[in-house]
């Protein structure tokens, strides 16, 4: 048993954690998510660069071939600086479920651009019956010449907004199990019939509502088999996942940093607040709430990456603790904080958000703790 | 990064060793009461038994020196030895108690040689049974609170005082307690730690009848001479040697073998218990509880894994051990309040045929009450929390370790 990083995995935090400092600080990031865009070219140009896009890509499509873990690393690091960027989506999300079910070919032509940052692509899931198992996937791909038609709407997808594809889950058959009958897109985003508006209010990335109003797409463009979407998904999905929960792990630790320091700084009735038990209360709810979702997720990953039994239990585990943790720890931040919390200079608020929005993303934890009952047997 | 244990050639040789022995050893009929109350006698010293031919393999201080009637092994063997043991549902006692869990390692790192090899083979050995005695009716969470004094005359203390909340059902022979030595000192630098031997003129012990079922006693010391040679470190080094003890059992130990056998029995009760032709597991409101329960065994679990790797490792701890000592204490109680309201009145009752696992729930029930305070109440794990991660009065590190 070794719980620690490698050397090769401390260099690479290091790094990443130099990175952020000096290209990331909160006003970089503040900019970035004021942006319509939420996006930033030239930091995705700086990633690229230190070749952080594709990390998670083999080396054949162009990639770096590193595993989940090493790529956690960085995903840490990135959610320290609550830097929004569309890597979950491209690099990561849609990269695996090409890998998981993309024919040689179709890997040849997606993986590298992704891997370079070139394109970006965003997976169009949910829908306004919102869910992520089997049975929220309702929008239709009915066949057609050479093809298929897509008519309906996804909502709530983030990235869009900067995507040059979109990977669509559709229904190409009902009747059956929810998990039959489901296929796999891609669309260029700029097809005709393909419609997206960005959504405005209270949420860390930019999320997307997409019409689809009869778009053809060719049957070159399915991934996997037709009707065989969940089995793709659903792995690739898990994989997606737990980088998600490391990057609330490590958007956690900066905010028990950030809330520590405030503690020791600020001064109430003649001492600092730290000093008050119940201002330690919710110091200790944090620090508790960051390395639940710490552990949890690190066995998640440890699993997927040496391909060990229970890896889907682990995953469900790591993404409950990891979304209800960062919420509530979140929370506790702004009652140690009081007003200066929900100043928009002060930055707490960039956390707090990524905390309600990833709270639901890839499942909340009602979905995953579901699913894990399923898997107990209950 | 790697979450199990792997074990070389010679280490899986040697897990066949340990199998074979126990299996020739563990006396067939040596199990666990339900309920520590209804431990016989008997099979309390069929306990120490075995744990003597245990130390006499080198398996019961397994990993501690060999000069002191330790194995010499590496912590590795001993997460062996731990998990073959765990395949037997032997007394505690069979395992071990608070001496060879917290006193020995004080010794090791605050006693002189001369203490360390006169101490340290009592409890290797097994034979001798040491409890630690710090609680006092006035001093819990406030430990230097206590009252007991031990004042010095020549080369011994005279003691006077009275513990409570302390031992076990049966037989003691040393405790471990704490004494002020110099009543004029400031607080911290007036206690000396002793190991006295239990018979001496002047100990008495009384029965508390307590809910938890767990066998605690007072102790009573009126002008009990114990000879000087008994301190551990100097005649004031008693807060500095206790808070060794204290890391440890505020989870600075950690915990490397896997199972919660209780959480097991939830799910298969859950899974095997039938209302209506289906299995009670199948009802959404008790999914609920019981996966909520799951989830928060696998967080105590990962928090027991990670400071055991960290001692093993001699990282530096700071918060850690109260953190999973404080897990512990809200789990366990979670658990209880998980199982009273997915068994209902079957969690409560004692009798054949109704209770549930010879009755393990009810025994449960209750002792979950006591969790969240020996060793610490969840109130003091805060508070060293906060101490540990530098926002309280007072900035501290983890006590000193072997």
């Amino acid at each position: 048993m070794d719980l620690s990083l490698t050397e090769a995995q401390e260099l690479l935090r290091n790094a990443a954690a130099d990175f952020m400092k000096n290209e990331a600080p909160k006003t970089v990031v503040r900019q970035i998510d004021e942006n319509p865009s939420g996006f930033s070219p030239e930091m995705w140009r700086k990633m690229g660069d230190l070749g952080w896009i594709g990390m998670l890509i083999p080396t054949e499509y162009g990639g770096g071939g590193r595993n989940l873990m090493d790529t956690a690393v960085i995903y840490e690091e990135m959610g320290r600086a609550a830097l929004p960027t569309p890597h979950h989506s491209s690099a990561v999300t849609c990269a695996l479920i090409i890998m998981q079910g993309g024919s040689e070919a179709q890997k040849r032509s997606l993986l590298p651009a992704l891997a370079t940052g070139q394109k970006i692509m965003a997976l169009a899931f949910t829908e306004p019956e919102y869910g992520w198992g089997p049975e929220a996937v309702k929008m239709n791909a009915t066949k057609s010449d050479g093809g298929f038609t897509l008519n309906g709407t996804k909502l709530f997808i983030p990235d869009a907004q900067v995507a040059d594809q979109l990977l669509v889950a559709a229904r190409t058959s009902s009747g059956g199990s929810p998990e039959s009958g489901i296929t796999l897109f891609v669309v260029e985003k700029g097809a005709s019939g393909v419609s997206s508006r960005a959504l405005s209010g209270f949420s860390g990335e930019k999320l997307n509502e997409i019409t689809f109003s009869n778009v053809n797409v060719d049957s070159a463009n399915v991934i996997g088999s037709v009707d065989g979407g969940w089995s793709i998904l659903e792995p690739a999905l898990d994989r997606a996942t737990v980088l998600l929960c490391a990057y609330m792990t490590g958007a956690g630790a900066q905010v028990l940093d950030i809330s520590v320091d405030y503690s020791n700084t600020r001064v109430a009735f003649g001492t600092p607040i730290g000093r008050f038990q119940r201002v330690q209360d919710h110091l200790i709810d944090i620090v508790n709430g960051v390395d639940a979702s710490r552990y949890t997720t690190y066995e998640a990953i440890w699993k997927l990456d040496e391909n060990k039994p229970g890896a889907t239990e682990s995953v469900c585990v790591a993404k409950a603790v990891s979304s209800e943790s960062f919420y509530n720890l979140c929370d506790s931040a702004h009652h140690v904080h009081g007003g200066i919390g929900i100043d928009k200079d002060y930055g707490l608020f960039m956390y707090t958000k990524k905390s309600r929005s990833l709270y639901h993303y890839l499942g909340d934890p009602v979905y995953h703790k579901r699913r894990l009952a399923k898997l107990l047997n209950l | 990064m790697d979450f199990e244990f792997y074990y070389s050639q010679e280490q899986e040789e040697f897990r066949k060793e340990v199998r074979g022995w126990l299996k020739q050893n563990v006396p067939t009929d040596l199990h666990d009461a339900v309920d520590p109350l209804d431990l016989p006698h008997e099979t309390f010293r069929r306990g120490i038994d075995f744990r003597i031919k245990l130390a006499e393999k080198g398996w019961y201080a397994a990993t501690w020196p060999k000069e002191y009637g330790g194995g010499g092994l590496s912590s590795s063997h001993k997460v062996i030895i731990d998990e073959e043991l765990a395949e037997y549902d032997l007394p505690s006692i069979a395992h071990g108690d608070t001496g060879n869990g917290l006193f020995g390692p004080a010794v090791m790192v605050w006693g002189t040689e001369e203490q360390k090899r006169s101490f340290l083979p009592i409890v290797t050995s097994g034979k001798s049974v040491t409890w630690q005695c710090f609680t006092e009716p006035e001093a819990g969470s406030d430990l230097a609170s206590m009252r007991t004094t031990a004042i010095r005359h020549g080369d011994e203390f005279i003691v006077n005082g009275n513990k409570i909340f302390v031992g076990q059902l049966w037989d003691v022979d040393y405790l471990y307690t704490l004494a002020i030595t110099a009543p004029d000192n400031p607080r911290h630098n007036n206690i000396g730690a002793f190991f006295i031997p239990a018979n001496l003129p002047g100990i008495t012990l009384g029965h508390l009848d307590l809910i938890s079922g767990d066998g605690k006693r007072t102790i009573y010391f009126e002008d009990v001479h114990v000879p000087a040679t008994q301190l551990i470190g100097g005649d004031t080094d008693g807060w500095k040697v206790t808070q060794t003890s204290l890391e440890l059992e505020h989870g600075g130990s950690g915990r490397a073998v896997d199972g919660d056998k209780l959480m097991d029995k939830l799910l298969e009760f859950a899974k095997s218990t039938t209302r209506d032709g289906k299995p009670i597991s199948s009802d959404p409101e008790n999914q609920d509880v019981l996966v909520d329960a799951y989830i928060g065994y696998q967080v105590n679990r990962l928090f027991g894994m990670r400071n055991y790797w960290m001692r093993s490792m001699r990282k530096p701890f700071t918060y850690e051990g109260s953190q999973f000592s404080l897990n512990r204490k809200t789990y366990g109680p979670n658990l209880a309040e998980a199982m009273l309201k997915v068994t209902g009145p079957y969690a409560l009752i004692k009798d054949q045929p109704w209770a549930p696992f010879m009755g393990k729930l009810e025994h449960y029930t209750r002792d979950a009450i006591r969790i969240p305070h020996p060793g610490g109440t969840v109130e003091v794990q805060k508070l060293i929390m906060a101490r540990r991660l530098g926002v309280s009065r007072t900035r501290e590190q983890g006590a000193a370790y072997i």
